[in-house]
């Protein structure tokens, strides 16, 4: 069926209105049609502060600032630095008791011959000095810690800061193929982490398919103070052992799938090897007698120098009309015996095309460590590698939160997420010797976050 | 005029695909059917999108990558006060907290 | 765009050429991103929101008052709201046409006359769609002419992919020089025409058509049918002062189909058809 003018009906000519409308449509200036459009933001900057709060544990502060700029099409250059600080009390591995305890930590080396005054350092501890060695230029002073009975030994004197960076450079080299390459650092007062990543993502069927793989082989050193102890011996102030060093290499490969308009699916693979000292100086383990479960020993902790691990990660998004779904798992092993099993969930409710509020949960499960133990018993030999961390133990853990987003302009985001944090494990445990059946053996570990940020671009 | 909800006797494998994707509704049942159906038979002529319908896709809620500093410093938190790490990315190291 | 965009400056000084060019690449830039239909973009917003009211801003209703009056204009044959017929027409050069129940099924999402426009609130049915496809290029080209005018007086061209509008004759009196490109063996002249003032804007459905049962359709789509216009030029081309005019004329007159030339002797413009 096509237009024509009906026999004898009047004939209209829609020129001149046309004519007119158009010109009407050009003379508005409402276009700002006096300055050039601005180039796309060749520059973002991301920032943001976190907030952590441990309920009656650690409580952390971390500012950090990320960089991202455009030199051309092809080549973005990248560095970010960020800082933490972190102070508050620290679980010890060791167990609670129905009588008072003491532990003995090094806190800080000094010169030989320095006037130290024995004072109440922060949070129930005393400063004593370390009798040093023969010869021996410095001494260590020691804090030592009371723990009244039934409490759970925690470390007060935690306190640590932390500065990092990274950089980076990402490069088209074709249409599809892009590398990327990238340093970092990490160094705080007990511990430095260097590292190098390198790795190459390509396109396929008109970038809907992009198949990555990667590279990171990471160098760290520990220093803690007074030295590393010598594992599984008793705990004292001061340790004189040797800085010890960790390399570890991480390779993943991964596909990222455009199912349709509106679905996005990510599947990866990763492994890891990390060979070196991985215990931690400042973790012990109690020994317990076979009949009473007093604490009658308390011994530095023990990890394998050798860990291999291998995760499996599913992505998906999802655009619903103006929401967006992501929902991810994760598997992990590794052998140390530990699995785990990870599943995240959040749904980002759009109000308007400038706000948006995004809930959020997080479900964490994990299996223990072989060699975790929470506390040896005296009549049985001591395994080569022990830890009563419990954060090698097995427990669950639940997250759950909220994200709120504000556009201030077409170029700048604020946005606030607040989450609480609920890891628990089994603080009974099945065969649990004398007075420990009576004791709280994994207190429950609550936190609270809020990170605030602000990204924009120019 | 009312809407005809019939699907049509697709001529080919092929049509059924194409009615599918042209109910707006089933489009994502589409593309999972075919998920399915990819990994038995040799392959799957819906699978990803044209070139202009990657609107959706271009916004920063469904880049991968979208949120890192959020993203980092969850992985952080969670390796301090978790055995598991990576994944996603790499994570986890840089710290003596774990 | 999807389509070459060019910038003619009749003078010596380069610095001066290329400050215009990239006024006029930035002012192209700037519709495209704004209006395209395959980037997040206020177009691709009211089409994701159909449904909810959605207020643009002052620019965006302009071209929606003006795409409303060509709808008036044009009895209803121009309309923004065409769009959705793509979901059944794929104009590739292949055999696929749609049934009858399929441009049945589709035809209920097109129609000006289920959009609720009250400036700045617009009010698109569910599942329907706008694009300013139609009349955005030729914007795009009176925009940036204007403003290489108002850089500079010297004589200035702007084609964007066939769009084209000068403004006024070149620096001797003389005229621009354009070829009209022939339907069938693009890169070669069909006819030569020389400009001196206005703009020219081009229709046509030579690289885009299917083929079913024998006969070619062009994409030329009539909305109050969903079917294509049959015997429709191949190629439309139309004179007038500004690029948006010249465009609407063209696609009017491709709408009309056989009566084509008829309309456009009718409405006494200068206009040029390939059969």
């Amino acid at each position: 069926m096509q237009l024509r003018p009906k026999p004898g009906a009047n004939i209209v000519r829609v020129q001149s209105a046309l004519a007119a409308a158009a010109a009407g449509l050009l003379t508005s200036g409402h276009a700002k049609a006096q300055e050039p459009a601005a180039d796309p933001p060749a520059t973002t900057v991301d920032s943001a502060v976190l907030l952590y709060h441990e309920v009656n544990r650690v409580q952390a502060i971390e500012p950090v600032v990320n960089v991202s700029h455009k030199i051309d099409e092809d080549s973005t250059f990248y560095f970010g630095i960020t800082a933490d600080s972190l102070t508050g009390a620290t679980p010890l591995g060791a167990v609670p008791s129905t009588l008072s305890q003491s532990y003995v930590r090094p806190y800080k080396v000094v010169p030989l011959g320095t006037a130290v005054t024995v004072t109440s350092a922060s949070g129930g501890s005393t400063v004593v000095i370390v009798p040093p060695a023969t010869g021996a230029k410095t001494q260590t002073l020691a804090a030592t810690t009371i723990v009244p009975p039934n409490t759970y030994p925690l470390d007060y004197g935690f306190s640590d800061q932390r500065v990092a960076g990274h950089l980076g450079w990402e490069q088209a080299l074709t249409q599809n193929l892009k590398l990327d390459g990238g340093i970092a650092y990490s160094k705080e007062h007990d511990y430095r982490s260097e590292s190098a990543h390198i790795g190459l993502s390509q396109d396929f069927n008109g970038h809907n398919t992009t198949l990555s793989a990667a590279v990171n082989y990471e160098s760290d050193l520990s220093f803690p103070i007074g030295g590393t102890p010598t594992p599984l011996t008793q705990m004292n102030g001061d340790r004189k052992g040797p800085d010890a060093s960790l390399h570890e290499i991480d390779a993943l490969v991964g596909v990222t799938q455009v199912m349709s308009r509106r679905w996005l699916s990510t599947l990866s693979y990763s492994y890891s090897s990390a060979n070196g000292y991985q215990t931690d100086p400042y973790k012990i383990i109690s020994v317990v007698d076979a009949v009473t479960g007093q604490p009658t020993e308390q011994l530095y902790e023990s990890r394998p120098n050798q860990r291999r691990k291998q995760s499996v990660f599913f992505d998906n998004k999802v655009h619903l009309v103006s929401d967006v779904i992501s929902a991810s798992l994760r598997a992990y092993k590794d052998d140390w015996g530990i699995k785990s099993l990870t599943a995240d969930l959040r749904y980002r409710w759009q109000i308007g095309p400038d706000y948006y509020l995004e809930p959020h949960l997080r479900y964490y499960t994990q299996g223990a460590a072989d060699f975790f133990h929470y506390y040896l018993v005296s009549d049985q030999a001591i395994p080569q590698y022990a830890s009563a961390d419990t954060r090698l133990a097995k427990f669950h853990a639940q997250t759950c939160g909220a994200k709120f987003g504000m556009a201030l302009n077409e170029t700048s985001e604020l946005n606030l997420r607040i989450e609480y944090y609920d890891q628990r494990g089994n603080s009974s445990p099945a065969g649990a010797i004398g007075q420990l059946q009576q004791q709280n053996l994994f207190p429950d570990l609550k936190a609270y976050t809020v990170l605030l940020g602000y990204t924009v671009a120019f | 005029m009312k809407h005809s909800s019939r699907l049509y006797l697709p001529k080919r494998r092929a049509d059924l695909f194409q009615q599918l994707a042209a109910l707006p509704k089933a489009r994502l049942l589409g593309a999972l059917i075919c998920a399915i159906g990819a990994a038995g038979s040799g392959g799957c002529s819906t699978l990803g999108a044209k070139p202009w319908e990657h609107d959706l896709l271009a916004e920063r809620a469904m880049q991968v990558g979208a949120y890192p500093i959020e993203a980092g410093m969850d992985d952080h938190i969670y390796f301090s006060k978790e055995a598991s790490s990576g994944g996603r990315s790499f994570a986890g190291g840089g710290c003596g907290c774990n | 765009m999807a389509s070459p965009c060019l910038v003619l400056v009749d003078t010596q000084d380069s610095q001066l050429g290329s400050e215009v060019g990239e006024r006029v690449k930035a002012e192209a830039l700037r519709i495209e991103a704004k209006f395209s239909r395959y980037r997040p973009s206020v177009i691709t917003h009211i089409n994701e929101t159909a449904g909810q009211a959605v207020s643009v801003d002052e620019e965006t209703a302009d071209l929606i008052d003006y795409a409303m009056k060509c709808y008036a204009l044009s009895d209803g044959h121009f309309d923004i709201t065409s769009g959705a017929l793509r979901r059944v027409w794929k104009f590739d050069g292949s055999e696929s046409i749609p049934t009858e129940c399929q441009v049945r099924d589709v035809l209920q999402y097109v129609g000006w006359q289920h959009v609720a426009w009250k400036r700045p609130v617009l009010r698109l049915k569910a599942s329907m769609e706008i694009d300013l496809g139609g009349i955005g290029k030729e914007y795009a080209v009176d925009r940036a002419l204007s403003l290489a005018e108002s850089h500079t007086t010297v004589p200035v061209l702007v084609n964007f992919g066939g769009d084209l509008r000068v403004s006024g004759a070149r620096h001797d009196g003389g005229p621009w020089y354009v070829a009209i490109e022939n339907v069938d063996r693009a890169g070669t002249a069909a006819g030569l025409l020389e400009l001196l003032s206005g703009a020219l804007a081009t229709s046509g459905d030579a690289h885009r058509f299917v083929r079913g049962s024998g006969a070619r359709y062009g994409h030329v789509l009539n909305p109050k049918t969903g079917w294509p216009i049959s015997d429709a030029p191949r190629s439309v081309t139309v004179h007038a002062s500004t690029c948006t005019e010249a465009g609407l004329l063209a696609k009017l007159a491709l709408l009309r189909g056989v009566g084509a030339e008829e309309f456009l002797k009718l409405e006494e413009v200068r206009s040029w058809c390939i059969r």
